[in-house]
């Protein structure tokens, strides 16, 4: 009898210490295998959980090619987690049907010094209709990479700086070198015609997709500078400058290490995939020429969003505040992940980084990718765009004032 | 309880999880993504659908992209469906006869149809690629049929080549098996009378393994058009339906302003109309070949 109240006790005390506990669900799609993962688990989220003891944080790993399908299923069931690591052009999308929390509105004192701390490229991807939905995680950038050995065989000392060089030296290192009448070299070899691989083109060439708010797209997608961009890589393309996209066959990074192409503009992840296939090739990176516009190049990576379901928005927030904080984003940086504060260029993790100090640069002036619910929609009219011009023969002017029309259309509904 | 009416119930019982599956699965998705056609369609629960009548449908067949897909799709049946049940059928001739190895064989064609569509969509990529492919080896370097190397999956003339191919490869063994038990249900009898009275293996071909194979032909036949409307991985990762929207089909087209664009009442639109076509060419299909035989 004893012994069974003794027990009944205990069983009161620990649900009602459970009932304290404030159980916050975090989605993500970092890799099980990757030194991110083991990081947040291992090192993270428990001294998170120190920090705070009555909150708890669940972490839930869904594969990226799943998290979509995973997140659409739960949209329509009305079934949440609390914060998610969430793709940044997804963001503004899920932000218009509703489920998220403006966090700008809910934490205003802490937003201030948001917008002085992150970087505002990576900043710019959660905003949608007059508000922030999300913070940035983690971001990347595209930068050039160039192959020494083969810019030295050609004469050339250094990576170009400006468009000019750019297209001077595209044309320099493209060559037959077997004599058999068909190039094998090429200057320049990217792994698509859409927004992601040319933007560095548009906006360094001073083009714009759409306008400042997101708004309109006629005579910015098609504005002279769009235009002119355009009409440089179709010109490059078609003279046989660049190496033919798509087709599968040896990959851009690949040929790169092996030295088929002699530049190319890739993100962070380069490093490794060269890396782990070339121990011994050596990787050079340089920022994107600059042109009219300047060296501009485009951001990705990855927010973290809190869903307006949730039961515990100030613990989620705390969660978020600390994973943005400029310790964990160090602590990141030295598993791979880009950081998104402001003025880390001086910290020794980054400093001594073999890369970072480049995508840092380029990120105080990347141009994020429109943030607009319908941006996957924009981003297929532009890279049909592009498509039409550079294989379908169809002049830059026509396919960019097609493309303006079509992509006024969509932001018709959202006006 | 009488005797009669507790043997239906059993009936009825032993059917009732297909019944079930049938309902939840195929019949509810059918209607359901029928009302989604006439709504502009909020996937977030708690904001109201807009009704919108059939001004899904009218935009759709204005829609010169529904068009493309349209066109690709039926192109890709009317060509993998030949192509599968012609190689389907010599390759069960082939291994119905007594052979060494004849499990083997069996085996080694019908592996492609139980490998992963994405594995072997990739495979085909490899293949068809434009620089050091297997098949431009093939034709330019030791056949010399072509000068040049074709970049098959970023041309939008050659696009669906490769599609055609990996189609009608995967296809062939699934072919086969129906077609070999086909074979094998036609009594031996018939062939020893035939052979009795002098006749070539033409003639009971054609005589006698053709009729009485126009069951399975018309059960091929309307499964692999079905399949063939259905067509949907190997476009997804073989060519995301580019270059230029030229390797479209309904069901990529479809799953793209559904999950992507998030025009869920206009992908279901897509998705009814693609229903009506595939039942309407079902139910031809049956009532003009099926006559006959049963």
């Amino acid at each position: 009898m004893k012994k069974a109240f003794f027990l009944l006790v205990v069983v009161l005390i620990s649900t009602f210490m459970l009932a304290q506990v404030k159980e916050v669900i975090f989605w993500h799609s970092y890799s099980t295998a990757s030194g991110e993962y083991k990081l947040l688990t291992e090192e993270i989220i428990p001294e998170f959980e120190k920090e705070h003891p009555d909150i708890k944080i669940t972490e839930v790993q869904v594969p990226y090619d799943e998290m979509r399908r995973r997140l659409i299923v739960s949209t329509a069931a009305a079934q949440y987690p609390d914060v998610m690591r969430m793709d940044i052009i997804w963001v503004p999308q899920f932000a218009d049907i509703g489920v998220l929390l403006p966090v700008d509105e809910e934490f205003p004192k802490d937003f201030q010094q948001i917008k002085d701390d992150f970087l505002p490229g990576p900043l710019a991807t959660n905003y949608w209709k007059g508000h922030y939905y999300g913070v940035p995680l983690d971001t990347n950038t595209r930068v050039l990479l160039w192959n020494r050995e083969m810019f030295e065989e050609s004469g050339l000392t250094s990576p170009p700086t400006n468009m000019a060089e750019f297209i001077k030296y595209i044309k320099t290192l493209t060559k037959d070198t077997d004599g058999d009448g068909q190039i094998d070299q090429w200057g320049f070899a990217d792994t698509g015609f859409g927004p992601w691989n040319s933007m560095a083109w548009i906006y360094s060439f001073g083009g714009q997709i759409l306008d400042p708010t997101n708004s309109k797209a006629k005579g910015y997608v098609n504005a002279p500078e769009s235009v002119e961009a355009l009409k440089t890589f179709k010109d490059l393309y078609n003279q046989g400058y660049i190496a033919p996209i798509g087709g599968g066959g040896i990959g851009v990074l690949e040929g790169y290490a092996e030295g088929i192409y002699a530049m190319t503009f890739d993100g962070p992840w380069s490093w490794s995939i060269i890396k782990g296939q070339y121990p011994d090739a050596e990787i050079n990176y340089s920022l994107i020429p600059a042109g009219k516009g300047g060296s501009k190049s485009v951001v990705g990576g990855e927010d973290i969003v809190i869903f307006n379901s949730t039961k515990y928005k100030e613990e989620a927030w705390e969660f978020v505040k600390f994973l943005t904080s400029k310790d964990v984003q160090l602590k990141f940086a030295t598993v791979g992940q880009m950081p998104i504060l402001n003025g880390l260029l001086d910290e020794p993790e980054i400093k001594e980084h073999p890369f970072f100090p480049v995508y840092l640069k380029q990120l105080e002036t990347a141009v994020p990718r429109s943030p607009h619910p319908a941006w996957n929609e924009i981003n297929d009219i532009l890279d049909s765009a592009w498509q039409n011009a550079v294989i379908g023969g169809v002049e830059a002017q026509d396919a960019l004032d097609n493309a303006a029309y079509e992509i006024e259309e969509i932001l018709n509904d959202y006006r | 309880m009488t005797r009669k009416k507790r043997r239906k119930l059993v009936g009825l019982l032993f059917v009732l999880p297909g019944l079930i599956s049938y309902f939840a699965w195929t019949l509810y998705p059918i209607i359901k993504s029928f009302i989604m056609s006439l709504y502009k369609w909020n996937i977030n629960p708690n904001i109201p659908n807009k009704f919108i009548g059939l001004k899904n449908y009218t935009q759709l067949f204005q829609d010169l992209k529904f068009y493309v897909a349209l066109k690709n799709t039926i192109f890709y049946t009317l060509i993998t469906v030949p192509g599968q049940m012609i190689f389907g059928f010599l390759v069960a001739l082939l291994l119905n006869r007594k052979m060494k190895g004849q499990t083997l064989f069996r085996l080694l064609y019908y592996l492609p149809v139980i490998t992963s569509w994405v594995i072997v969509s990739i495979l085909f990529q490899y293949l068809f690629a434009a620089r050091g492919g297997l098949v431009n080896f093939l034709l330019k370097d030791l056949l010399h049929i072509i000068q040049k190397d074709v970049p098959w999956l970023s041309n939008p003339k050659t696009a669906m080549i490769p599609i055609y191919t990996l189609g009608i490869w995967k296809g062939i063994g699934w072919s086969m098996l129906i077609f070999l038990a086909g074979l094998q249900g036609i009594p031996k009898q018939l062939y020893e009378a035939a052979s009795l009275d002098g006749a070539n293996s033409w003639q009971t071909t054609t005589k006698i393994t053709l009729p009485l194979m126009v069951p399975t032909i018309v059960f091929e036949l309307v499964m692999l058009t079905i399949g063939g409307f259905n067509v949907f991985l190997s476009v997804y990762v073989m060519t995301g339906g580019g270059p230029m929207g030229s390797t479209e089909v309904l069901s990529s087209y479809m799953f793209k302003e559904a999950f992507d664009y998030f025009h869920f009442g206009y992908g279901s639109a897509i998705s009814v109309i693609f229903f009506l076509i595939v039942f309407t060419i079902a139910q031809i299909q049956r009532k003009l070949l099926a006559k006959r035989s049963f």
